[in-house]
């Protein structure tokens, strides 16, 4: 029994080292207690290599599944690898309808320097200002030569710039990589997109009103605006601006189903990339300082409109019921209220129906409607066209219209022609847009909604009233002060107006704003255009006159011509039976129309 | 039973040098996939970069002030008049035979409403509409319907043509 016990244990390969066997020819002391011990010390011993084994299995097991089964942890793995790609830029691209970059950031280095490194403060300043004139030497060599760890030399090189900085081989002098905001179409939408600052933070435009989501997106942000109809629009208004020597001009492109801005521009206007710095090309006398280039006359401005008032003084008579179409009021004498007498340019010195006050411009028939209609109509349907309130757009600069406080009588009638009511050029369009496009008011946004989207609006005038001043917008192209905007094909609408300005309370007479809203086709309206130049000076070409019908009106006409391909738009047979039915005024019809 | 004992020894030593060899070769082949990687990785990076600036660069080329300025240099085209676009074979007024000068050539349908403009050299930035080709602008249907009027100037009383290539071949025909 004890060589039995001691044999296995000798043979043991599991043996611990301390483990002796005891020499065979003695006797083991038959212990209980030591049988035990052993007997438990196998037992680990087992359990351990078990382990072992164990473990070695998985690493085995493993193995053969990473080199020798393909696709599976492997695949898992490749799934979990990041994706490959630049960490978005600080601030999101700005793209046009189309896809066209109007913002983007680009990285550039800044240069900055540790003056305590820099072993001769001279000689590197002669270095830096060969490589960058721009730089003040003076104020150069006094930053390397104080006492601080650091300065900036200049923010964002170019790439050989940088180049060049390098090779001079300077110690002390350190790039910072940064990110800088380029503007590749330069001046194109200056006032939409607006600019940043040297720290990347939006300063005005977009840039501003989007700042945070530019921050936070990662992708593109993708305007309504549409770089084609953009320069078409601006390259035509400087083309007014130069002919009449006015002293500036805005314009801007509506489509009047959604409420898209296609284009927006206000000039005089400036380069996003380097704001604040004149145009080098332009003469010392037309510079403009920097607070006229960087208004935004189509958000900013406010202009007392003239006669373009009259659509909403025609819309509010109409929808109201206070008159129909076939309504006379009359027109044959001036209105004298207090010191102010309200004329007629070309009067007609009779009764005229509703179509001929608005086809004629009738100062006196207008008021006659209003006063007909009454101060709390005028002001509800105002309001209701959203001309009392500042129009809704994602630009922070925007005006608020002004309105008399109290609403007198006297208001009543000047409101009636465009007088007394100061607004932005965005809230014209925007409630023109409503009369035309079916009597539904859609906010102006800047954002492209995605296509096919009809946006809900609000119902501001009727479906036929929006139809009956259609055919009132035809006829003021047909015979009454547009009739320059004639002949372009797309069969276009519209209303002049020529106010004076009022300035510190009084009315001068030879400062105009010139305005003309329009909408083409206008048998069923896609697009609207409000163009407005203020100060125009009469030319030979136009007889010396200034007034909306030989400025803005065939300029617009050459815009529509120009943009109504580009935007899909078909021209329009104005003999075809459908569009002479749907711009016809029934009252009118047989009756000899005496030119405006 | 010693042979036996030797001969398993000696394979399984065999066998754990074969596994670990190729465990560092896996390993190593691995570091240099992944070396490759970063390398790729690095390289998309600047070649985005680099797509950044060249779009940005390209966008600045394509100033439409700059085009139009080129247009004016070398192209002269002018803006598609109304009168160019129709949009159906019926609105196609015939080209008035050119007596002196060569036809320019045959004027391209061009899809949707992308049309080719196509300047008479020597004759830049002028009105008349006649000697412009005219292209099928498809804002509609191309062809309205079968009963489409056929051009006055080409027959009268001749069966509407059922297709373009009849329609060309009744015109020559006719002239």
């Amino acid at each position: 029994m004890t060589t039995a016990a001691a044999q296995p244990i000798d043979e043991n390969p599991c043996r611990p080292r301390h483990f002796r066997p005891p020499p065979t020819c003695e006797p083991v002391v038959a212990d209980e207690r030591a049988a035990a011990l052993l007997e438990t010390c196998r037992s680990r011993l087992v359990a351990a290599a078990a382990l072992f084994a164990l473990v070695f299995l998985v690493v085995a097991l493993r193995l053969v599944e990473v080199v020798l089964l393909p696709g599976t942890a492997a695949e898992s793995h490749i799934a979990r690898v990041r994706p490959v790609g630049l960490p978005p830029p600080v601030r999101a691209d700005l793209i046009d309808r189309d896809g066209r970059l109007l913002a983007t950031t680009l990285e550039s280095p800044s240069l900055y320097a540790d003056p305590r490194q820099i072993i001769d403060a001279a000689a590197a300043t002669r270095a830096i200002t060969a490589v960058l004139p721009q730089l003040d030497p003076q104020e150069l060599r006094a930053k390397l030569a104080s006492h601080k760890s650091f300065v900036w030399i200049k923010r964002h090189l170019t790439p050989h710039q940088e180049y060049e900085i390098n090779r001079l081989g300077i110690p002390g002098l350190q790039f910072e990589p940064e990110e800088r905001r380029v503007y590749p179409y330069g001046d194109l939408a200056a006032h939409v997109v607006g600019f940043c600052g040297i720290d990347n933070n939006g300063l005005a435009g977009l840039e501003r009103a989007l700042d945070r989501k530019i921050r936070t997106g990662a992708g593109p942000i993708q305007l309504s605006l549409d770089a084609r109809v953009q320069f078409i629009l601006r390259d035509e208004l400087r083309k007014v601006i130069d002919d009449f020597a006015a002293k500036g001009a805005a314009g801007i492109v509506m489509d009047v189903r959604t409420g898209e801005v296609i284009a927006m521009v206000s000039l005089p206007d400036f380069d996003p990339n380097h704001p604040g710095v004149a145009d080098p090309n332009l003469p010392p006398e037309e510079e403009t300082d920097e607070k006229q280039r960087t208004f935004n006359r189509i958000t900013l401005g406010d202009y007392e409109m003239g006669s373009v008032m009259k659509i909403f003084n025609s819309a509010m008579v109409l929808d109201s019921g206070v008159a129909t179409m076939t309504s006379q009021f009359d027109a044959s004498h001036d209105i004298r209220v207090g010191r102010y007498t309200i004329s007629d340019y070309h009067g007609k010195h009779r009764w005229l129906s509703v179509p001929e006050i608005f086809m004629y411009s009738s100062n006196i028939g207008s008021v006659r409607e209003a006063v007909a209609a009454g101060a709390a109509r005028q002001r509800d349907y105002l309001a209701r066209f959203g001309l009392l309130s500042p129009a809704p757009i994602e630009l922070d600069e925007v005006a608020k219209p002004r309105y008399p406080n109290p609403w007198r009588e006297v208001n009543v009638m000047t409101i009636a022609f465009g007088h007394g009511l100061s607004l932005s050029p965005l809230n014209v369009i925007e409630a023109g847009s409503a009369a035309v496009n079916g009597g539904v008011l859609h906010p102006a946004t800047l954002m492209k909604l995605p296509p096919g989207t009809a946006p809900a609006g609000r119902r501001v005038i009727s479906q036929q009233t929006s139809e009956e001043m259609r055919k009132l917008l035809r006829l003021v192209v047909e015979y009454g002060t547009a009739r320059f905007a004639q002949g372009s094909g797309y069969v276009v609408g519209g209303k002049t107006g020529t106010a004076e300005k009022n300035q510190r309370g009084r009315y001068e007479l030879k400062k105009l704003v010139s305005d003309f809203f329009a909408a083409f086709p206008i048998n069923d309206p896609r697009y609207a255009i409000f163009t407005l130049v203020d100060e125009p000076h009469g030319t030979k070409q136009s007889q010396g006159y200034a007034t909306a019908g030989w400025t803005v009106v065939p300029a617009t006409k050459r815009i529509i011509e120009r943009i109504a391909p580009l935007l899909g738009v078909a021209p329009v047979d104005e003999a075809s039976p459908a569009v002479v039915d749907a711009l016809t005024v029934k009252s009118l019809q047989g009756k000899k129309i005496e030119a405006y | 039973v010693g042979a036996v004992t030797k001969l398993s020894a000696v394979f399984w030593l065999g066998l754990v040098l074969a596994s670990g060899f190729a465990t560092f070769m896996v390993k190593y082949a691995v570091q240099g996939v992944d070396d490759r990687v970063q390398q790729i990785r690095k390289q998309t990076v600047a070649e985005q970069q680099e797509i950044r600036v060249l779009t940005a660069e390209w966008t600045y080329l394509n100033q439409p002030e700059r085009l139009a300025d080129l247009n004016e240099r070398f192209l002269h085209f002018a803006p598609i008049t109304a009168q160019q676009l129709q949009q159906t074979i019926a609105g196609i007024p015939l080209r008035a035979p050119a007596p002196a000068a060569p036809a320019p050539a045959a004027p391209v349908p061009a899809p949707a409403a992308v049309v080719a403009v196509i300047p008479r050299p020597g004759a830049p930035r002028q009105s008349p509409t006649t000697d412009r080709p005219i292209a099928v602008a498809a804002f509609g249907p191309l062809l309205a319907s079968a009963d489409v009027p056929v051009p006055v100037a080409t027959v009268a009383s001749a069966p509407a043509p059922a297709s373009l290539d009849a329609l060309f071949a009744l015109v020559a025909e006719k002239r």
